[in-house]
């Protein structure tokens, strides 16, 4: 059976926000991150680092990982994400772009 | 920089490569590999009380009419959509279509159903099958939009929702069917959205014609939808949130 894929929206809202402020804290730099697979198999080998599933309560989002709003699959850069990124998600085909909301927090925004 | 990164394609590279038969293949090949109609071998059959037996029959053979119609709307498909990567991406979702339809009648007569295209229509949901005759009349109708509208984003997002909810409760054999069927949802539900937003920021005009549809099928739909979580078993309390991802849907693509 597969992990639990509904995330949990409070945690995932709280986790974004400190996140923002945590990056902001710590200056302009950019971190950059070593990817690792996270046992995503539904997209080819090659992409799959680039992709996790929600493990549900308990998860959170790392400075480079945002949920699709489309398919709720994890989308991971190898970038700290930052608004105005644009991001793909294979397993839906979705293109993304990253905005800031006026609360501060990092939102995908599907782009057609 | 990875040597491969998604994010840093271009947005015809990202487009030709998800919507290709390559794409498709390696993908299902990473879940479905081990698997025999969509279960792995050597799972125990799960022992039932016949309620619960009689009520599973029912789900799957109403997943059946879903999945029925979307193989039959999805293959019409292929001849009206407007491009090679349209007809390509399609011509997966019919193959997909066509194994979740074998995996779940698989599943009736591993329940004991020793016709299960005649129980099918026994216990087909009344609401279901009118959608899947409308949303056949759209692609008789060479009506692209509202055919791939009526499919890719209500029928896929309803069953999408309906699948994830019910694999969290199912036996583990059922609950591993529907894990791959599940995985195969998320490509066609982002399709059919990411495909008619495109045509809308293209044809604004088309919006309304869209909302037309979506208010002759709301009604069928979430009637549909709440008759099959009934049978299900959702808790009611989930219920909103699990509508909510097809409203979410239908909002993005400014239809509300």
């Amino acid at each position: 059976m597969s992990t639990v894929e509904q995330p949990d929206r409070e945690t995932e809202l709280a986790e974004l926000v400190e996140q923002h402020r945590a990056r902001r804290a710590e200056g302009s730099e950019r971190r950059h991150y070593d990817l690792d697979d996270r046992g995503f198999n539904e997209v080819p080998k090659k992409w799959r680092k680039f992709y996790r599933h929600w493990l549900g309560a308990g998860d959170t989002l790392a400075p480079n990982e945002i949920i699709c709003p489309v398919c709720k699959v994890v989308i991971r850069s190898v970038k700290e994400i930052r608004a105005g990124d644009r991001l793909y998600c294979m397993p839906c085909m979705s293109r993304l772009l990253v905005v800031e909301a006026d609360d501060g927090t990092l939102v995908p925004e599907v782009v057609y | 920089m990875s040597e491969f990164d998604p994010h840093a394609l271009a947005e015809e590279d990202f487009l030709e490569e998800v919507r290709s038969v390559d794409f498709w293949f390696q993908a299902v090949d990473g879940y479905l590999r081990d698997r025999s109609y969509g279960r792995v071998d050597g799972t125990p059959e799960p022992v039932m009380e016949a309620g619960e037996r009689d009520n599973l029959i029912t789900t799957l053979c109403n997943y059946c009419v879903g999945e029925t119609a979307a193989l039959e709307a999805s293959s019409g498909l292929v001849v009206i959509a407007p491009n090679r990567h349209a007809k390509i991406f399609l011509a997966t979702q019919v193959l997909d279509e066509a194994r979740h339809l074998e995996v779940f009648i698989r599943r009736l007569s591993d329940l004991g159903v020793e016709d299960p295209e005649h129980e099918i229509e026994l216990r087909a949901n009344p609401n279901l099958v009118r959608f899947k005759d409308r949303l056949l009349e759209f692609v008789a109708d060479r009506d692209w939009d509202a055919a791939v509208f009526a499919q890719n984003v209500i029928l896929e997002t309803m069953e999408y929702t309906v699948f994830r909810a019910h694999l969290q409760d199912a036996d583990p054999v059922t609950a591993q069917v529907l894990d791959g069927v599940v995985k195969d949802e998320r490509r066609h539900l982002g399709f059919g959205e990411n495909d008619l937003g495109r045509r809308l920021v293209a044809m604004p005009e088309k919006r309304e014609r869209l909302a037309e549809v979506r208010a002759e099928l709301d009604e069928l739909v979430l009637v549909t939808f709440e008759e099959v979580q009934d049978s299900v078993g959702v808790e009611r309390s989930a219920r909103a949130d699990l509508g909510g991802e097809y409203l979410a849907a239908v909002e993005r693509l400014g239809l509300t």
